[in-house]
This record gives structure tokens, sequence and C-alpha cells, in this order.
């Protein structure tokens, strides 16, 4: 795990929070160990209340943990080493100064990098308008939708040129074009040699962007690993589609199983459990003049191994 | 880090400064220190020091209010709103957070001072457009000035682990006791149950004394405070805020954000 480009190492992390006086702690992280590498873009998958958000804090010295070691550019969080400059974060759902504008707000944020105000004037126009909030950079943040807070925030946490970046929930409170923006800025960073490390709930985007992928659930860690390692190779199915829909008695008849399809409009989507039975079914459907429009081979999706691995630490967590 | 201080501080101000409340407070108590002008004449006496007596006993009660209203809120409206989140994960240092705002909010009620002490040494000047100009006003007005910092580090203190009510509560009990601690004092001196000796010396030295700033009785009796009680009421305001601070600080270097 110690190897000389991590970014990052998490090893043994624990971390309560108290609730009420007389009551045990609530523990939110367990023993969580992982590990972000140069130039990559790590996801951080799990459902409310894993221990994201608060593993996102621990790194950003915003809460501490009671057990664990945090190693960033390998050195110990608490080393002393003032490490912020090489980070930039994007908390969830940002909260800013409402009444400053952007461009005030990233001349504070620029202040506290420690750069020349020429420096923060010439990077932040460029940011912003690289997130679309050009034209709207006077106006004051009170005034300033949730997407364009967001986008605020994503500008703020690469005002410094950061060389690790950390985001949460990205993508949150931002409309699908939004989203497309971001997934784009994220690229554009990994393009010019930063690392990003961002938790999301939205396993589609994660499953686009990222190289590797650690999901939590309940504190614990469930999964690590390479997304194509994740997913495997395996194919689960093939999806034909058909058009126009073929009565179920001419199914029946090919030996197509009546549980095989669904209708989507005119077509119909069968699937077929291997090559062999959908060249047969395709062979058959051409014969009677039907058109194949498409032959896909379906492997897991990321969607199905976080549902799979997140279901069996519930059934785990009944039984004990 | 006095630069990463002073952004803070600067932006603590711009804060603060664009406060409704605040400038509602202001107006009232410019409101109240022209009053005294009409107040003077239903009075037997000498008018100018009615007017220099309850002028400054407006500012100092209005300025404790603005002092204590905007630090307790101070550090605890960073952690509401989570804007705390962005500004600590930059390299910014805990303690130099702390300073940066309670040196924002000294700023803001340097000014507020300033300007109810300008509007009643106005008053004071024009009254019966006869009257003599009285610097001591503003001397005394630096009297109120260096509590009102107090207060702010204290409100400070408080809002780094509690509720800003509980903040409140505990400052102005604070605000009480520390015009009080000198009957702390003479008490212990005078009784002879050890108890209540050392119990009234240690509330004395422990509590803050407020009193030591307190030279509006003088200014209004046209003396002003001796060099020596100056710097002696500086060095004790430097000293108590030093270590009001420094407490603060270390309660909130260690405070997890949840």
């Amino acid at each position: 795990m110690n190897s000389s480009n991590n970014v990052l190492v998490i090893e043994g992390l624990t971390k309560s929070f108290p609730t009420d006086f007389w009551r045990k702690p609530v523990r939110v992280l367990e023993d969580l160990s992982f590990d972000v590498r140069e130039n990559e873009i790590v996801g951080f998958l799990g459902p409310n209340g894993a221990g994201k958000t608060t593993t996102i804090k621990i790194l950003n010295r915003l809460a501490f943990p009671d057990a664990g070691k945090v190693t960033l550019f390998g050195e110990d969080i608490y080393s002393g080493a003032d490490f912020q400059r090489r980070i930039g974060f994007m908390p969830e759902q940002p909260y800013f100064y409402e009444y400053l504008t952007a461009v005030e707000f990233l001349r504070l944020c620029g202040q506290l990098c420690g750069m020349s105000l020429r420096d923060v004037d010439s990077r932040s126009e460029e940011l912003l308008s690289r997130v679309g909030l050009n034209g709207v950079e006077g106006k004051a943040i009170r005034k300033y939708s949730k997407g364009m807070m967001q986008r605020l925030g994503l500008a703020q946490s690469m005002l410094h040129d950061p060389e690790f970046v950390i985001l949460d929930e990205p993508m949150s409170g931002l409309d699908p074009l939004g989203r497309m923006e971001v997934r784009g800025i994220i690229r554009d960073l990994k393009a010019a040699g930063k690392t990003v490390f961002f938790s999301s709930h939205i396993i589609s985007d994660v499953e686009a962007l990222c190289d590797r992928v650690v999901m939590l659930d309940k504190g614990r860690k469930v999964a690590e690993g390479l997304v194509e390692d994740l997913i495997g190779a395996d194919i689960l199915y093939i999806e034909l589609v058909v058009s126009p829909a073929p009565a179920p008695e001419l199914l029946e008849s090919a030996g197509i199983l009546p549980g095989a399809g669904h209708a989507q409009g005119d077509l119909l989507v069968l699937r077929a459990p291997d090559s062999q039975e959908a060249n047969r079914w395709m062979a058959v459907l051409l014969k009677e003049g039907f058109s194949v429009l498409s032959c896909v081979p379906m492997k897991k999706r990321l969607e199905d191994i976080y549902v799979e691995r997140v279901a069996k630490t519930d059934v785990k967590a009944k039984v004990q | 880090m006095t630069g990463r201080i002073f952004s803070i501080a600067s932006n603590t101000f711009r804060e603060t400064i664009r406060n409704k409340i605040l400038y509602a407070i202001i107006a009232f108590a410019f409101f109240v220190i022209g009053m005294t002008f009409f107040l003077a004449d239903l009075s037997v006496g000498d008018f100018a020091r009615i007017i220099a007596d309850i002028g400054l006993a407006s500012i100092h009660v209005f300025g404790v209010i603005m002092a204590i209203f905007l630090g307790i809120t101070l550090i605890s409206n960073e952690v509401d709103r989570k804007t705390i989140y962005i500004i600590l994960s930059k390299p910014v240092r805990r303690h130099e957070f702390i300073f940066g705002k309670a040196f924002g909010l000294s700023i803001t009620l340097a000014l507020t001072t300033l300007a109810m002490a300008t509007v009643l040494f106005a008053i004071h000047m024009v009254y019966k457009l006869g009257g003599r100009p009285e610097p001591g006003i503003f001397v005394a007005s630096i009297g109120i000035y260096m509590e009102l910092i107090l207060l702010t580090c204290l409100a400070t203190f408080f809002s780094t682990f509690t509720t800003p009510v509980l903040s409140g509560i505990f400052t102005i009990s604070l605000f009480v006791l520390g015009h009080l601690t000198g009957y702390f004092h003479s008490i212990a001196g005078q009784s002879k149950v050890a108890a209540v000796k050392w119990g009234g010396r240690a509330l004395f030295y422990l509590l803050p004394n407020l009193e030591v700033f307190n030279w509006k009785n003088d200014v209004a009796y046209e003396q002003l405070p001796s060099a020596s009680i100056f710097g002696l009421a500086v060095g004790y305001l430097f000293c108590y805020a030093a270590c009001i601070l420094a407490f603060s600080c270390f309660l909130f270097a260690r405070k997890d954000f949840k």
C-alpha cells in the first residue's frame, strides 16, 4: 500500500461521534483502509450515512479520528506539514459568505492560499468561465441557485492549482448539462496530471469517470479496486432488440421463454442467456421476417456490484 | 500568518458591517445619545456634565450589546453555515481563524464606538451654542472600547464550545460580575472566614475586572485618567485577552465539525 506514487494512504481509520451525554458514541468509520495513487480518479461510493463525508472531513482535518493513520503526500496529516496548499477541497452542498460576490469570495480564498491579487484575479476569471459562472461573477452569492453554488465550490477548490482535489458530492444539485460539465472538468484535471478523489451517489458518473472505486457501507469498506476489475469480464446476458415485436405465440413456438423479453414501444427487448441461444433466436426471428436492431453482450454494471456488496453487509448486520 | 489573519479579519469586518441589526442598534444608540441634549435641559446642575455622563453610559450600554450580539455568533455562524469548512481546508491554522475573527470584530467595534463618541462630542460641544469641546469623551470611549474587546474575546471563547444562547448568557453574566469584582476583593479583605477570604480573592483574580476600563466618572468631572492608569488598563487587557484567546484556540484546535 505504501508505494511511492501514493498521494493518499488511509490505514485503519476509525471514528465515533458522541450523541447524547449518556448514550454510547455512534461508530461512523470502522477500520477503513485504502489508498489513492498519483494521477488517478478515485470514486468514493456509499449510501447515506456510510461515512464518506466523515472520511473526507478527516482528510481536511475538520474532524479527528479515534484511531488510524492518514498519510498525504507521504506525510502524516498531523505532522504539521503545510499540505493544504497542495489540496483542493469542495465540501458537500458548499456554503459561502452570502454578502460576497464570486470574485470577492475567490479573492478571499486566494489570499488565504497565499496567492498574489494579480494571480487570483487572472485565475478566477479563467475558472469562473470554466465552471460556467462568467457573467454572474459580480452578483451577490445569496442570489445564486444551488447549481451555481456547486460550480463556485468547484472553482474555489481549483483556484490555487492543487495537485490533489477532493470533492464531496460534486454532482449533487446539478442538472444533466451541469453534471456533464463537471465530468469534463474532472477529466481535464486528470489530463493536467492532477489526482481526484470524489464521493458520489450517482453510480453512472463514477463508472464513467473513475479509474478506481472504493465502496463504503456503515463505515466499513465493502469493495475497492479498478472499475474494470470489479465489473469483471463475464457476460451476464446478450440483449437483442427486435422490430416489430413478435406475437407471444411465435416466440413460444421458436422456443423463446416468455419471461425472456419485455416490450418497449413497438420493439421487443430479449435477454438471451448465452451466445448460442442468441444466435439461434436471431436465426429464427430473421427467418420469420423480423429485424434484429441490436445484439449487445451485457456485462455487470458498477451499480450491480454496489447493490450486491451493500446488500451483503446488510444481511451480515442482520445475522449478527 | 499575519496576511491570513488580516484576510479573515477584513472578511469578518465586512460581514459585521453588513449586518442590518448592527445598524438598528447604532441608530437607536444615536437617538439615545441625541436625547441627552434635551435631557440636560430638564435636569438640575451642570448640564454639560449630565450630557457627558448619560452619553457615555449610552455608548457603554450599546457597545456592550453590539459586542455580545456579534461576538456570540462569531464562530457559531461559521460552523452552522459550514463556511468554516472551506476556510479551514485552506492553509489556515485554527488559531489564525480565531484571531482573525476577533480582530475583525474589534475593528467594527472601534468604528461604531468612534461614531457614537463623535456624536456625543458634537452634542456636548454645541449644547446651547456655547458648549465646550470635551476631549475626555474620546478618552472614556477608549476605556469603553477596551472593555468591548475583552467582552468580544469572552464571547468568542464561549462560542467555540457552546450555543449562541448559552454564550450570550455566560458573557452577560461575566459582564455583570466584571463590574463587581472590587466587591469580591473587599469582602475577601474584611472576612475572617478562610473560605470566603480565598474564594473572594480567587474570584477577584479570575473574573475580568472591567472597572479597570471605567473612566466615565472621571471624564464627567473633567478629569482624565493618568498615564499609569491608562497603561495598567492596556496591560491588563492585553494579558487577559491573550489568556482567553489562548484558551479559545486550545478548545477550537481539537473541535470536530460534524
